[in-house]
């Protein structure tokens, strides 16, 4: 048994690495511009579909192929360049104060421009490019075998953590981040340029959503309809944890990844429910997540 | 220092702030003072940018703040305390004086230089340096918040009813810290907002007494009781 669940939850925890870093992105936009963005998820499939094209172009151009590692980070800048700013400063800067209804209708109507943007864009077919993970190859432990770029996944899924929270305590822009999340409006009364730091934080938390789709790539391809399944589950992962909670999302990604696997094991049938089943017995003891609280606000 | 003309504000569509007009002047400590409701808080909270206002005009120094945002005036050398303190929580209450330190991009030796002088004109906060800013009383937030303000006010210092809701005692020791704070930073102006002027006599150079979102009288130094430290 043992042979089969470790690689087994590896799995699920690679995958669950992926989707923490979508949900990383709407937590931290969650608690800097209180907005919940619909549309997060599609930033990771255009991060996908970029960084699968620039993969592919290098591979057909006969670079060296190690340049598809740097790729995958260009790619998610670039994604977050292009669209962070822009997208903050027109639609979402719109809703600000105006209620959730009106944020839920005006991110779902970018979520639904994204999709078509996406199909106009890179088509139908589906993409895939796994040059990183053949390039890393496999490392045998206790007799079983790991994908090495797994084993990576992990890694960078822990190595964001903890430069999150290295960010957030020990830089300028960090600190005055967490001043805003906790009272936007003595922030501005102590002289913080609260509109900058929405811009600032938002395109973070494109960078995250598109960096999680480039790293997706190499094992999982893209096609359409990504964008919409990956939102649902950061949704999922990100309400289980608390919104807004940066550690609460990582806990509850290896939580869904433990559940996916158990699923896997007992009732095969509810593999794909697993997460959603988490999430609502999580949300029925504690409304507000595992690490939410009603009243405070902290990042 | 810092000039308000027929300052008119509207809050979903009331009228909140009729006409408000006052001068502040270095050196100077000015109360104002006004039941609840009557426009204090509104009228420091257009000032710092915090509501935007139908007309008039706020100046300091002959800069207008109207077409500046909320936190380009902060830089202008506004020190602002909050009726409800808004501290973060999450900070130490020396992180939370060090706040406006970090925004303007201190050097190390001039955010010294400030927060020694901080500590000095109130001592109580060197004690309390390391606790949590969401771990301090009411009173003391209200010291905190003035240390932080503080740090920014180079030309005026609003304080928002800071003894609304002290202790007596708490109440007194803030007085006497205000007034010692006047007479050590002679270059500053001063507005303090107040539902009841009996503290601050003893240091109010000039009173303006708001009623319905109007000044109602501006009564000269001399007026009032007390001041006279020079
Ligand atoms: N957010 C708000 N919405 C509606 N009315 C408000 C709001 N804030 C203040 N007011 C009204 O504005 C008036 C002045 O309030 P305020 O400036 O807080 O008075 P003060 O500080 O002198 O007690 C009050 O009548 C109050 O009801
Ligand atoms: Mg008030």
């Amino acid at each position: 048994m043992f042979q089969t669940i470790v690689p087994l939850f590896v799995d699920a925890l690679a995958n669950a690495a992926l989707i923490f870093f979508v949900a990383f992105g709407l937590t931290l936009v969650f608690s800097v511009l209180r907005i919940l963005n619909v549309a997060h998820g599609s930033f990771y499939s255009i991060g996908a579909y970029v960084s699968a094209s620039i993969g592919l172009w290098i591979v057909s151009a006969g670079l060296n192929p190690w340049l598809t590692f740097p790729a995958l980070l260009v790619s998610a800048a670039l994604v977050a360049a292009l669209f962070g700013p822009l997208i903050e400063r027109t639609l979402v800067q719109w809703t600000y104060g105006r209620g959730e209804a009106v944020q839920i209708l005006m991110t779902f109507g970018l979520f639904l421009i994204l999709e078509d943007l996406q199909r106009l864009v890179f088509g139908v077919s589906s993409y895939y490019e796994d040059t990183p993970v053949a390039l890393l190859g496999s490392i045998e432990i206790g007799g079983i075998i790991y994908l090495n770029y797994q084993l990576l996944l992990i890694a960078l899924a822990v190595v964001a953590l903890v430069a999150m929270r290295v960010f957030i305590g020990h830089t300028r822009m960090g600190r005055l981040l967490a001043v805003v999340v906790a009272d936007r409006e003595i922030s501005e009364a102590l002289g913080i340029d609260t509109r900058r730091m929405f811009t600032i934080a938002f395109t973070l938390g494109i960078f995250l959503a598109a960096l999680g789709g480039a790293l997706a790539t190499p094992t999982a391809g893209v096609a359409p309809g990504l964008g919409a399944d990956t939102m649902v589950l950061a949704f999922a992962v990100a309400a289980i944890g608390g919104l807004g909670q940066v550690e609460g999302a990582a806990l509850a990604a290896v939580i869904v990844a433990a559940a996916r696997v158990l699923a896997i094991y007992l009732f095969p049938a509810l593999d794909a429910v697993a997460p959603y089943l988490v999430m609502l017995i999580v949300l029925l003891v504690r409304p507000y997540g595992l690490f939410g609280k009603p009243a405070i606000r902290r990042i | 220092m810092l000039t308000v003309r027929n300052l008119k504000v509207e809050i979903a569509g009331v009228e909140v702030l009729r006409d408000v007009g006052f001068s502040l002047a270095a050196g100077k400590a000015t109360v104002m003072v006004g039941r609840n409701g009557a426009g204090k808080t509104t009228t420091l909270r257009a000032i710092m940018g915090l509501l935007p206002w139908k007309a008039g005009s706020v100046r300091i120094d002959g800069t207008e703040l109207g077409p500046l945002p909320g936190h380009a005036r902060a830089g202008l050398g506004i020190g602002y305390a909050p009726e409800d303190r808004r501290l973060i929580a999450d900070f130490t209450v020396e992180e939370n004086i060090l706040v406006p330190a970090l925004v303007r991009r201190m050097s190390a030796a001039e955010r010294t230089r400030r927060l020694d002088e901080v500590y000095s004109l109130l001592p109580q906060l060197a004690v309390m340096r390391a606790r949590p800013g969401g771990g301090v009383s009411g009173g003391q937030g209200k010291i905190v918040a003035l240390g932080r303000a503080l740090m920014l006010a180079d030309k005026v210092l609003l304080l928002d009813e800071p003894f609304q809701g002290l202790a007596p005692a708490l109440a007194l020791e803030y007085a006497r810290t205000l007034a010692h704070l006047h007479s050590n930073k002679r270059d500053i102006a001063i507005l303090v907002t107040e539902s009841s002027p009996k503290l601050l006599n003893s240091i109010a150079d000039a009173t303006l007494h708001i009623e319905r979102g109007e000044i109602e009288s501006l009564a000269s130094p001399g007026d009032v009781g007390g001041l006279q430290h020079a």
